[in-house]
């Protein structure tokens, strides 16, 4: 075991860091209290993104075969981990290049590998995620969304909401229903976010303007050709995409960096003396160590090529339970930061307070915990 | 970053588990709370496991693997203060080591019996003497911890000064008390675990409560992450890390210790069950070096000055 970065992974992190450092502009920390969907950071993104993938960093961890440089798991941490520090700067196109791309060149016809391969490499298309509905959350096997396929087309009828992006996405990675057999019923559909029939609207939220919306699709009709897999394949190539994107995004990163910011900004006026103070902020810190220790622990499984199961469930409770302590630490010790004092902590904050919902809530990894890695006796229903 | 088992790591926590397996169950007691185990004691020694530190290809991560894999067996094995503090304070000192803190002297002293060396650890350095029957109080058999544990009455005129950094010793401390609680916490929850899986009322598993799995899904996650906090300690030999590890291993005592007792019941009160073996132990690991607000200061001073 090795707790230390490699050289060379001290390097890449370096050429990232550096990378940041001469192409953020001056006002980038009150720039990017945008949300990474808001339309200011969505348009900020379009640029930078083409510029990182003409610095070759925008999916170095690519295999070779997809015009990555084939550089590991690590690399790929390090490269998320510096992007959410600095307020995640790809905005949305985080996920094209973490699953979205690779579930493209796994699962697509050549056809639509031709055609949105290509934006996502020079950074500049953006996608949005069509899962959860209104009835449909933590329970997403139960969503309605209805395609029907008739004459060679899909037509498309029902909603989605709490959707990313979706304001300003070319296209969306949309979950619908096509039989009533729940998880085998599921069929995904890439739709242009043009097409006539979808509505957009925004849904204001505690994290920032333009960030998550309902969709609507009335009639929505799509070429038989847009649908990705097989009819019924959603659910396992979801399953796929996700082991891509398993631990998501490497919050505990931001939590620490936001915990030290809070703790200069308190130490520069000298309201870091206080025992209860310094006691809290350890605490914080213990936290956010023990969900980086427990989040590298699986990036170590897929170092080794293993399968990763429940302990990403794990890693992200450990995640949320380090998020939650900071946005407390900063609201008792320094409630002035999310009242204009710090752009930074208020930038975390609004991010912070997600980890437990999106992308599936920390009760679910709890439930996922109690049943795969305890094995525990299962839940009647 | 390399975070899986190299070979040597695993062949040794393999050996440790043929060596350990007649010591795995837990035999019925009624006298003592504190089990030990002579003839295990012996077999580490002779095999080596307590200075694994010293050999170059095993180092200070092997150590808090076989510090934390010990911590699991129903035994209690002085292996932790042996394994990390005696090599760096002088190897050949009489085991078991009990460490205590100068302004902590009349702290309950794990493992404390005449023959022990106890190394006293504060503003006066690094000193150790050998314990004898004169220096012991009276012995404790109503401790209700699941470790030996005595105190001091007096100490000798003279103790012995060894030149070493107190901070690095208080460093070593912090990672073996947090490699010896990821093993206890280890044992713990794999115990609970089983009991509420078996244990029917309502007509299910008890474990097939919701309420039950949330807290306990919490539980295998502070484990599980004390656990990495313990070798990250040990591997990086940073100050902050160390109290960190300590800290972090300290809250998640205090919580399991009450859920797991919760979770047994009547039983959990009893010694019929094992399982305040490990948790009797966690529970007075807790106030080990002041506690966990002290560790949160230690780190504090390590990270932000
Ligand atoms: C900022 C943000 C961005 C998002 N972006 C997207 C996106 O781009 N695309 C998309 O499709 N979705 C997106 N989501 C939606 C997200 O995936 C859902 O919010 C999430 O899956 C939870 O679903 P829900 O909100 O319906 O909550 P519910 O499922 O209604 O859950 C409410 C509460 O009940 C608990 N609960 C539910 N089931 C159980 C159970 N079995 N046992 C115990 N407790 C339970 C939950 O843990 C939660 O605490 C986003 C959400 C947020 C907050």
């Amino acid at each position: 075991m090795q707790f230390e970065w490699t050289v060379e992974q001290d390097a890449f992190r370096h050429k990232i860091r550096d990378f940041l450092a001469s192409n953020l502009p001056d006002d980038w920390e009150t720039f990017s209290e945008h949300g990474p969907a808001s339309p200011a950071l969505t348009a900020f993104a379009r640029e930078f993104c083409v510029k990182l993938a003409e610095a070759g960093i925008l999916f170095p961890h690519w295999p070779i075969e997809m015009g990555g440089e084939g550089l590991g798991p690590w690399e790929q941490q390090i490269l998320a981990e510096e992007m959410w520090i600095a307020g995640e700067p790809r905005g949305g196109q985080y996920m094209n290049v973490n699953w979205i791309g690779p579930t493209l060149e796994r699962y697509g016809t050549p056809e639509q590998k031709a055609r949105y391969l290509e934006p996502i490499t020079r950074g500049e298309s953006l996608w949005c995620q069509g899962f959860s509905e209104p009835d449909a959350g933590s329970d997403l096997a139960s969503l309605r969304t209805r395609a029907v396929l008739t004459d060679g087309h899909y037509v498309i009828n029902g909603q989605k909401i709490w959707t990313s992006y979706a304001g300003l996405a070319d296209t969306c990675f949309l979950l619908t229903r096509t039989s009533d057999d729940r998880k085998k019923g599921i069929t995904i559909i890439l739709v242009p976010m043009d097409t006539p029939g979808i509505t957009v609207r925004q849904i204001p939220s505690l994290i920032g303007e333009g960030d998550i919306h309902e969709v609507f699709f009335d009639d929505v009709t799509v070429p038989e050709t847009a649908r990705f897999g097989q009819e019924g394949q959603a659910w396992e190539i979801v399953a796929y995409s996700l082991r891509n994107e398993r631990l998501g995004i490497p919050r505990f990163t931001l939590a620490r960096a936001a915990l030290d910011r809070a703790v200069q900004m308190l130490k520069g006026q000298e309201r870091f003396r206080r025992e209860a103070v310094r006691i809290e902020a350890a605490r914080c810190a213990a936290l956010c160590e023990a969900a980086g220790t427990a989040n590298y622990a699986v990036v170590q499984k897929r170092v080794d090529g293993l399968a990763i199961g429940a302990e990403s469930s794990s890693a992200r409770y450990a995640t949320v339970m380090a998020e939650r302590a900071v946005c407390e630490f900063v609201i008792e010790f320094l409630p002035e930061a999310l009242a204009g004092a710090s752009s930074y902590l208020k930038m975390h904050h609004q991010r912070g307070i997600v980890a437990g919902v999106a992308a599936g809530s920390a009760e679910i990894q709890l439930n996922i915990i109690a049943s795969d890695v305890l094995e525990l006796p299962r839940e009647s229903r | 970053m390399q975070l899986s088992l190299n070979e040597d790591q695993q062949q040794v926590l393999d050996f440790i588990d043929s060596l350990a397996r007649p010591y795995a169950g837990v035999p019925l007691h009624d006298v003592s709370l504190a089990l030990e185990n002579a003839e295990l004691d012996a077999a580490l020694i002779e095999n080596g496991f307590l200075d694994v530190m010293a050999v170059e290809e095993l180092g200070p991560v092997t150590a808090a693997l076989v510090v934390e894999k010990l911590a699991r067996l129903p035994f209690a094995v002085e292996a932790a203060a042996s394994t990390f503090v005696r090599p760096l304070v002088a190897p050949d000192l009489p085991r078991p080591i009990c460490l205590v803190e100068e302004d902590r002297m009349g702290a309950p002293l794990r493992f404390l019996r005449p023959g022990a060396t106890v190394i006293v650890i504060g503003p006066s350095g690094v000193r150790s003497f050998t314990a004898e029957e004169e220096h012991i109080a009276a012995a404790q058999e109503d401790t209700l911890y699941a470790y030996p544990v005595a105190f001091l009455q007096t100490t000798p005129q003279t103790l012995t000064t060894h030149t070493v950094d107190a901070a690095e010793v208080l460093r070593l401390w912090r990672v073996a008390m947090a490699a010896e609680a990821a093993g206890l916490l280890g044992a713990a929850l794999a115990s609970t675990v089983t009991y509420v899986s078996e244990r029917k009322q309502f007509g299910r598993p008890l474990a097939t409560f919701q309420g039950m799995r949330h807290r306990l899904a919490e539980d295998q996650v502070l484990t599980n992450s004390v656990y990495w906090l313990a070798l990250r300690a040990a591997g990086t030999a940073q100050q902050g890390d160390a109290a960190l590890a300590l800290l972090h291993a300290q809250e998640a005592a205090r919580r399991v210790c009450y859920d797991y007792h919760q979770f047994l019941g009547g039983m959990g009160i009893t010694l019929e069950h094992p399982l305040h073996l490990w948790t009797y132990r966690l529970k007075l690991l807790t106030a080990e070096l002041g506690g966990r607000g002290e560790q949160a200061l230690a780190a504090a001073d390590a990270l932000w000055g």
